[in-house]
């Protein structure tokens, strides 16, 4: 768990952070979010201390970090940047095993750790682990980069808009991953970024912050349920908003389930895990009111209504 | 006629200037002893109408392959132009043989400028199809020595004897020892005490920003400044010194000699060299720093893990550039009694001995571009992990 109390930066005398208190519970991913200059990724990485706080207190599991030496502190906290700041001149394998080299690990077991690294990252050991950064696309480096930072195996990730730089198709899949292996591994992730699809698509809890304060911080849901402000809501993309939320529900949650399961008629149909953003755009499409919900093999479950997502509750 | 686009005009020129400069300049000039006034001789007196014909043929073919193909085959001109070089030395011992008879044993041929020319010419052109071949420059440095065991082969054979370099060379066998280990002791010592002194400046420049701008324009300072005018201004302090303290002496450190040169050589050589490793060091990309420091490396391991083996090719680059600028410097040392080949140029100028000059001159170009060869296998070597 990361706790911070009252916490400020000072940068002479601009206050990047401005006396926020938050705290991370184990497991959750927490997304910060604003503007840029709104003091989100200098927060971040006060919590590793490559920025010194001026002001109130950071814990970590309850220990104050400024008691722990901050290389031993960094070892255990996974970090992942833009641009991935891969190191050039070494090997991807050479990259990824530095955290696990610099807590001394035996080289049979950093051997192992960035195979199964690799495998983790649906990158080929024997395809990638010998490749120089220079030699990889920009959605491969990331995840290089995401693997390096799950190393050492640290309980607490600390991602600074990692997938910034990426296009939208390279950045879907990579966030698909990410969701992957948060469910498989449950670390105390803490992301930063300035899409708010992102922020919606990842977080248990979204932080907003504008200069240097947190202007709200709530679910996903909650979020988009009641924006605190005008701030929050231009955030959320106003006029968008009902699509953005659409998007964060499944059709299964909605769907007037069949008893029998059976093929559909040929036509448009759409998956049970599939969101309501995407049901709805099928319909606009083939202009119907009503879609045939398929499971895995392909056989209907249910139906999906317009006036089901019409007579949703707020 | 119009050119076809793809064709290559580089080499059509280099070839027809080569041509023109190979029949209009003299190939050898041959002179009966060291003090009489040589006689020039063109290119078909010296080597006869077959073996320019063979010249004036190749050099055409060279040309004519890279103006017509449609895109130029640089395989076969390379092949040409490596033929045109290896028969330089045959070159010269074949109009050796043709005009330098037993009746005259103290005959002494010099290499004419039409001949330098040639050789000038085809490294040039040597260096445009390693460009375009794109090949290593490893290739260029071993043309080069192939020529040179070529030439040692025949020289050894006895067949460049009159050769007016050899026979210089030969009446200076222990001179030229000396002065190839003075020049590399003085060339080594300023390039390895600068990359030690440069280094810690550019560490300290890291550490302190503000004085940046002040050192380097120091140190520019001290380049303008021309190269024998510090080398005099060093003789009045240092010979102040080694007369106040006799233990300088003893270390041979006085005015003259090899005290102020090597002193002069480090002041020129501390430029390039903080100014390389300034730049090689901050160019780091910040994302990397930054990563190596959220990765939980310390200090020491950022610096000397990432940072320093990111900027060496730079670095390297740094060193490459003072060596060959010490190299030259050196040369201009002899006049200040530190040795080197910089005697013989200096020798050479004082009795007009064209072929002693050379004997000075000719080495010193060759140390130049093995460093510059080398230096550059070297940064290759650091910065092939770094790129693709």
């Amino acid at each position: 768990m990361i706790e911070l109390r009252n916490v400020s930066k000072l940068f002479g005398q601009t206050r990047a952070v401005d006396a926020i208190s938050l705290s991370v519970q184990t497991g959750e991913l927490c997304v910060l979010i604003g503007t840029s200059g709104c003091g989100k990724s200098t927060t971040l990485r006060m919590i590793n201390r490559l920025i010194a706080h001026s002001a109130g207190s950071i814990r970590i599991d309850g220990r104050d970090i400024e008691q722990i030496d901050p290389q031993q502190l960094r070892r255990g906290i996974g970090y992942a940047i833009q641009n991935t700041g891969l190191f050039p001149h070494w090997t991807v394998a050479r990259n990824i095993a530095v955290v696990p080299r610099l807590l001394g690990w035996p080289a049979a077991r950093i051997r192992r750790r960035v195979e199964e690294l690799l495998h983790l990252l649906d990158l080929a050991p024997a395809e990638f682990a010998a490749k120089y950064p220079s030699q990889l696309s920009g959605g491969q480096a990331q995840r290089v980069g995401v693997a390096r930072a799950l190393a050492g195996d640290p309980d607490i990730l600390l991602m600074d808009e990692p997938f910034g730089a990426l296009d939208p198709i390279t950045r879907e899949s990579l966030q698909n991953e990410l969701l992957r292996i948060q469910a498989q591994l449950r670390k105390t992730i803490v992301f930063v970024t300035h899409d708010m699809d992102e922020a919606l698509k990842l977080a248990n809890r979204i932080v907003v912050m504008d200069k240097g304060r947190i202007v709200q911080q709530d679910s996903p849901q909650a979020l988009l349920a009641k924006p605190a402000n005008a701030f929050v809501e231009n955030l959320l993309g106003g006029q968008e908003r009902g699509l953005k939320q659409a998007g964060l529900l499944r059709v299964a949650t909605l769907m007037q389930v069949l008893t029998t399961a059976a093929a559909p008629l040929a036509g448009p149909r759409i998956k049970a895990t599939d969101n309501l953003r995407q049901a709805l755009s099928l319909m606009l499409w083939h202009r119907c009111s009503s879609l045939p919900v398929v499971d895995e093999q392909g056989r209907q479950v249910g139906v999906l209504r317009l006036d089901a997502l019409l007579d949703r509750p707020r | 006629m119009s050119l076809p686009l793809r064709s290559n005009r580089v080499i059509p020129l280099l070839a027809l200037l080569a041509l023109a400069l190979l029949w209009c300049l003299d190939f050898v000039s041959i002179q009966p002893n060291r003090i009489a006034p040589g006689s020039g001789l063109g290119l078909l007196a010296a080597l006869g109408p077959v073996w320019a014909l063979l010249l004036t043929g190749l050099l055409l073919a060279c040309g004519l392959l890279a103006l017509w193909s449609p895109r130029p085959t640089y395989g076969p001109i390379l092949a040409l132009v490596w033929l045109l070089l290896l028969q330089l030395p045959a070159s010269l011992a074949w109009s050796i043989e043709r005009h330098i008879g037993a009746d005259l044993p103290y005959a002494r041929v010099g290499i004419g400028a039409g001949c330098w020319s040639l050789l000038f010419l085809l490294g040039l052109l040597l260096i445009e199809l390693q460009q375009r071949l794109g090949l290593s420059r490893v290739w260029l440095l071993g043309s080069a020595v192939v020529l040179a065991l070529l030439l040692g082969w025949l020289a050894g054979q006895g067949w460049l004897e009159p050769l007016a370099l050899l026979r210089e060379y030969q009446s200076r066998r222990s001179q030229f020892a000396a002065a190839l280990s003075s020049h590399l002791a003085l060339v080594g010592a300023a390039v390895g005490a600068s990359l030690l002194f440069g280094g810690a400046i550019a560490l300290l420049l890291q550490r302190y920003p503000r004085a940046h701008k002040g050192s380097i324009g120091l140190l520019s300072f001290i380049q303008t400044i021309p190269s024998l005018a510090l080398f005099g201004l060093l003789i009045a302090p240092l010979s102040y010194l080694s007369a106040q303290f006799p233990a300088l002496q003893q270390l041979n450190i006085r005015g003259i000699g090899w005290a102020p040169a090597l002193l002069a050589l480090i002041a020129y050589s501390l430029l390039p060299i903080v100014r390389n490793t300034c730049v090689a060091l901050q160019e780091v990309e910040a994302g990397v720093i930054e990563s190596a420091r959220g990765m939980g490396m310390s200090p020491a391991q950022v610096f000397l893990q990432v940072r320093l083996p990111l900027a060496m090719p730079l670095i390297i680059e740094g060193v490459r550039v003072t060596s060959i600028q010490a190299i030259g410097l050196t040369a201009v040392a002899a006049l200040i009694g530190a040795g080197g080949f910089g005697t013989f140029i200096f020798q050479g100028l004082g009795q007009s001995a064209m072929d002693l000059i050379i004997l000075g001159a000719l080495p010193i170009i060759v140390l130049a571009l093995l460093a510059d060869g080398l230096f550059s296998l070297l940064g290759e070597g650091f910065s092939s992990g770094a790129r693709r």
